[in-house]
């Protein structure tokens, strides 16, 4: 199995567009990720913290910086890892297995030795019995643990998640942050999370970066020290509550939130 | 480790397929009665209008030059419909992954597609003369631009987000286009195909009638100078029914490579 790899992040600015219509989307921004850590990015709407998943997986140009995998400079489309989007982004006309083997094709792998990765992945996410359903036949937090499958069943070294589970309902996605966190303690891949959700980064990060928006920037940095695996009830822990209340607080100074604290 | 909770199969309807034939087939035998007794009760003549009857007899006398012409000109809406699909989807696909040829090419196609391609007919036959390619070029080009249409509308629907996965696994063209864009516009190309294909078999006709001395449409033209309408509607009940069968030919075929599909 893969080991986690490392991502080295210097002065990293994107600008979209040219001359005068220009937007400065994000940056400068530096940060780190170790070899096996999981590392959430949050921060409002508008802050990049999409473009910087897209930067890191190489999938985007960079304006200006560099981003380092393992100690090298990226220069093309990152291959040794998985991505997870807000949407499923399962192809309707694969069953929920075949949409698993898409990378087995696509990527050339050997088949056998991907149905058997494909098969455990099934059974760890709880999605035994539902190989041959179609995405219409799945529920929402089913056709993302399909994805999810997708994107680990080449055994990437890096898994870079976008709102994986902004799309759905509270009950499911405590559960799916459940499982996705006893997955990867069992793998310990290097994960890059990006979230809105304050639970969802303290509940699975080694570490939280904080963005601001226009130009995003990482303004905190936040090593979470808390035992996993982590409760379902995050609240239960009062580590939990200093590390949320710390969030809120930079939100606030932000402006990002406005609590008006002068009612009555 | 529960997941989320999994809909039950949804159930659909299930007609009686005897019922589903049988329906239709009653009506319309009950229109063809009607017919009959209206054109009895008004003694209009056979050459104005023919009575089922009449025409269902002429069916059945001239069966082989019918059953005949009627390949000829099946043959004709298969050739021109095939050379009119493939590069409908060429372009269509050029089309929606091409911003370039967005840009130049799609508002042509947009104005060609309004013309009467019909009238092109007679100068076809200035090209190609007395040939089977007047009517294979006239049905390709009536096929090409819906196609057209449908197949880029098919391939713009993909989300771009895919091509990201694609690219992070260094996914080959022919891969992608294989594994993920062909099946994903499949859908939009065989409605364009399946509201094509009965119009071509009106274009073949209506060429045969310029140049041909076979096909549906040299046949109603004998029939014609024979003031033989009966036959003329013998001849429809044909041509419309080379149109359902290829219609269906369509979707059938579209069952068969698309099994995932609901309807």
């Amino acid at each position: 199995m893969s080991r986690g790899a490392s991502i080295k992040v210097r002065g990293l600015c994107k600008t979209y567009g040219s001359g005068a219509r220009a937007v400065h989307a994000l940056g400068p921004i530096d940060f780190d990720v170790a070899a096996g850590e999981f590392v959430s990015l949050i921060g409002p709407s508008g802050c990049g913290k999409s473009t910087t998943m897209l930067l890191v997986a190489g999938l985007e140009p960079i304006t200006a910086g560099r981003v380092e995998i393992d100690g090298r400079p990226l220069t093309e489309p990152l291959s040794d890892v998985g991505i997870v989007f807000q949407d499923h982004l399962l192809l309707e006309f694969r069953t929920a297995l075949g949409n698993v083997m898409l990378q087995q094709q696509i990527r050339r792998l050997d088949r056998d030795e991907q149905r058997a990765r494909a098969a455990e992945l099934f059974s760890r996410l709880g999605l035994a019995g539902a190989e041959d359903r179609y995405p219409w036949q799945l529920s929402g937090g089913m056709r993302q643990r399909v994805s999810i499958a997708r994107a680990l069943v080449h055994d990437p070294s890096m898994l870079l998640m976008d709102e994986p589970f902004g799309a759905l309902d509270a009950i499911t996605r405590t559960q799916i942050r459940h499982d996705l966190e006893l997955l990867w303690l069992d793998t310990r891949k290097t994960v890059l999370f990006i979230t809105h959700s304050i639970d969802e980064a303290i509940g699975l990060s080694d570490r939280v970066l904080v963005m601001s928006p226009g130009p995003g920037r990482i303004v905190e940095e936040i090593p979470i020290d808390l035992p996993r695996p982590r409760p379902a009830h995050l609240g239960d822990h009062p580590e939990f509550a200093r590390y949320a209340r710390r969030i809120y607080d930079i939100f606030e100074n932000l402006g990002i939130y406005r609590f008006h604290r002068d009612r009555p | 480790m529960s997941p989320g909770g999994t809909p039950a199969a949804t159930r659909w309807p299930q007609s009686k397929p005897l019922q589903r034939i049988a329906e239709p087939l009653l009506w319309f035998a009950a229109l063809l009665i009607l017919w009959e007794a209206l054109l009895r009760l008004l003694a209009v003549p056979l050459f104005v209008l023919p009575p089922p009857s009449a025409f269902l007899r002429r069916l059945v006398e001239e069966q082989e030059r019918l059953l005949l012409h009627g390949l000829l000109t099946t043959e004709m809406v298969l050739y021109g419909f095939t050379a009119g699909v493939l590069p409908g989807i060429a372009l269509g696909y050029l089309i929606a992954r091409s911003r370039l040829a967005e840009r130049s090419l799609y508002p042509l196609v947009v104005f060609v597609q309004g013309l009467p391609k019909i009238t092109l007919a007679p100068l076809l036959l200035v090209w190609f003369g007395f040939t089977d390619l007047p009517k294979i070029v006239l049905t390709a080009l009536v096929t090409f631009f819906p196609v057209l249409v449908d197949s880029a509308a098919g391939f713009r629907s993909i989300d771009p987000r895919l091509y990201y996965v694609t690219r992070s696994a260094g996914a080959s063209w022919w891969r992608t286009f294989r594994h993920i864009e062909v099946p994903s516009a499949a859908p939009s190309i065989f409605s364009g195909c399946r509201i094509t294909i009965v119009v071509t078999v009106t274009v073949v006709i209506v060429v045969e009638w310029l140049n041909s001395n076979n096909g549906l449409g040299y046949l109603v033209l004998r029939a014609m100078d024979a003031a033989d309408t009966p036959l003329l509607f013998a001849i429809l009940v044909v041509g419309s029914t080379i149109g359902v069968v290829l219609s269906y030919a369509v979707d059938l075929l579209e069952r068969l490579l698309l099994p995932w599909r609901r309807r």
